[in-house]
């Protein structure tokens, strides 16, 4: 490549750090995107999980490793959640309703860059917690 | 378990020994003759003297229905019912969203704590109240081979106080009703053993 051409490529990059975020581009995020985030950081990052199998909702069973129920409100960069989650039990159910609250609200505003306002948890299912038989678990 | 209609039994009751006496006592009024005499009938004339002419049927269908209504009503209060609380309202903060938990919930996961006592072989629960005050309602069936002392100290001991534990509150009150039966207890899944295999 010739000098020329170098300074070219530079100079096109430069122009390109000039320009503001919003005149690059615009990233929309659709309500579902939301929900499946919110319902994965419940998943990965918390103890509360969902329900797995049934059909319509019918023969559903408790599951920690499913993705629970999410659904969320739009207005503007603004979000409300719904989840309707199980937890193990027995954990203080307000304690535990709190963290996760506090855990969704934070990710998703991280993540996705949108206010998280209001987070209404719904309580589906108790289950004990599965003791640890003492095997190592692949990640 | 189940709550019956004892209340209105006792004020439908009471309304009808009031009626009952005051008829008792009319009739010793009459009798005695202090009421006038005996021989001159209730009514001195037709019936429609006293409703007109034109109304003494819709009168009498009117009055018909409403004794047919509470008669019906209570009929049905007679039977037995479960009064299980509304949904638990944990939390209710609109600027951050509430936390809410149905009470069968709870009661399904008191179910599973305690058909994992030895000998139990069925339990049902019900809560009643508010998750500030939650009332237990337990019913446990149990086998020939159940001690039931040890039942009742791991209710006490474990299931009561994991539910207290689980609404952050203590239990307003706690009934126990034992049952006894000849099924066969939980088949359990498999047990896992610390023990060392020597080939």
């Amino acid at each position: 490549m010739t000098t020329a051409g170098i300074q070219d490529v530079r100079s096109t990059a430069a122009r390109r750090q000039h320009l503001d975020a919003g005149d690059r581009g615009r990233t929309v995020l659709s309500r579902k995107v939301l929900e499946k985030v919110a319902a994965q950081i419940v998943v990965d990052e918390t103890f509360a999980g969902g329900s797995s199998g049934g059909f319509l909702g019918i023969g559903a069973r408790a599951d920690l490793t499913a993705r629970p129920d999410a659904k969320v409100e739009l207005a503007g960069n603004v979000a409300s959640l719904k989840v309707e989650v199980g937890l193990p039990y027995p954990v203080p159910l307000r304690q535990a309703t709190n963290q996760l609250r506090d855990r969704i609200s934070s990710r998703v505003s991280e993540m996705t860059g949108v206010e998280v306002r209001q987070v209404d948890v719904t309580i589906s299912w108790l289950r004990p917690a599965e003791p640890d038989d003492g095997r190592r678990r692949l990640l | 378990m189940r709550q019956h209609a004892g209340t209105a039994n006792r004020v439908w009751l009471t309304i009808l020994a009031l009626l009952c006496l005051a008829a008792g006592a009319y009739l010793l009024l009459l009798a005695s003759g202090t009421a006038g005499a005996s021989e001159s009938p209730v009514l001195s004339g037709p019936p429609e003297e006293v409703t007109g002419a034109g109304y003494a049927p819709g009168a009498v269908l009117i009055a018909g229905l409403i004794l047919g209504t509470l008669g019906l009503w209570w009929m049905l209060t007679q039977i037995p019912r479960r009064v299980a609380a509304d949904t638990f309202r944990l939390q209710e903060n609109p600027a951050r969203g509430i936390t809410a938990c149905n009470p069968s919930v709870l009661a399904a996961a008191v179910q599973d704590d305690t058909d994992r006592i030895p000998g139990v072989v069925g339990s049902t629960a019900l809560l009643r109240g508010t998750a500030e005050a939650p009332d237990l309602t337990l019913k446990v069936t149990v086998n020939a081979w159940a001690d039931i002392r040890e039942v009742m100290d791991r209710i006490e001991g474990a299931v009561v106080p994991h539910l207290a534990m689980a609404l952050e509150n203590p239990l307003h009150s706690l009934g126990v009703q034992l049952e006894a039966s000849n099924k066969q207890g939980l088949s359990g899944g498999p047990v896992t053993s610390g023990g060392t295999v020597v080939y």
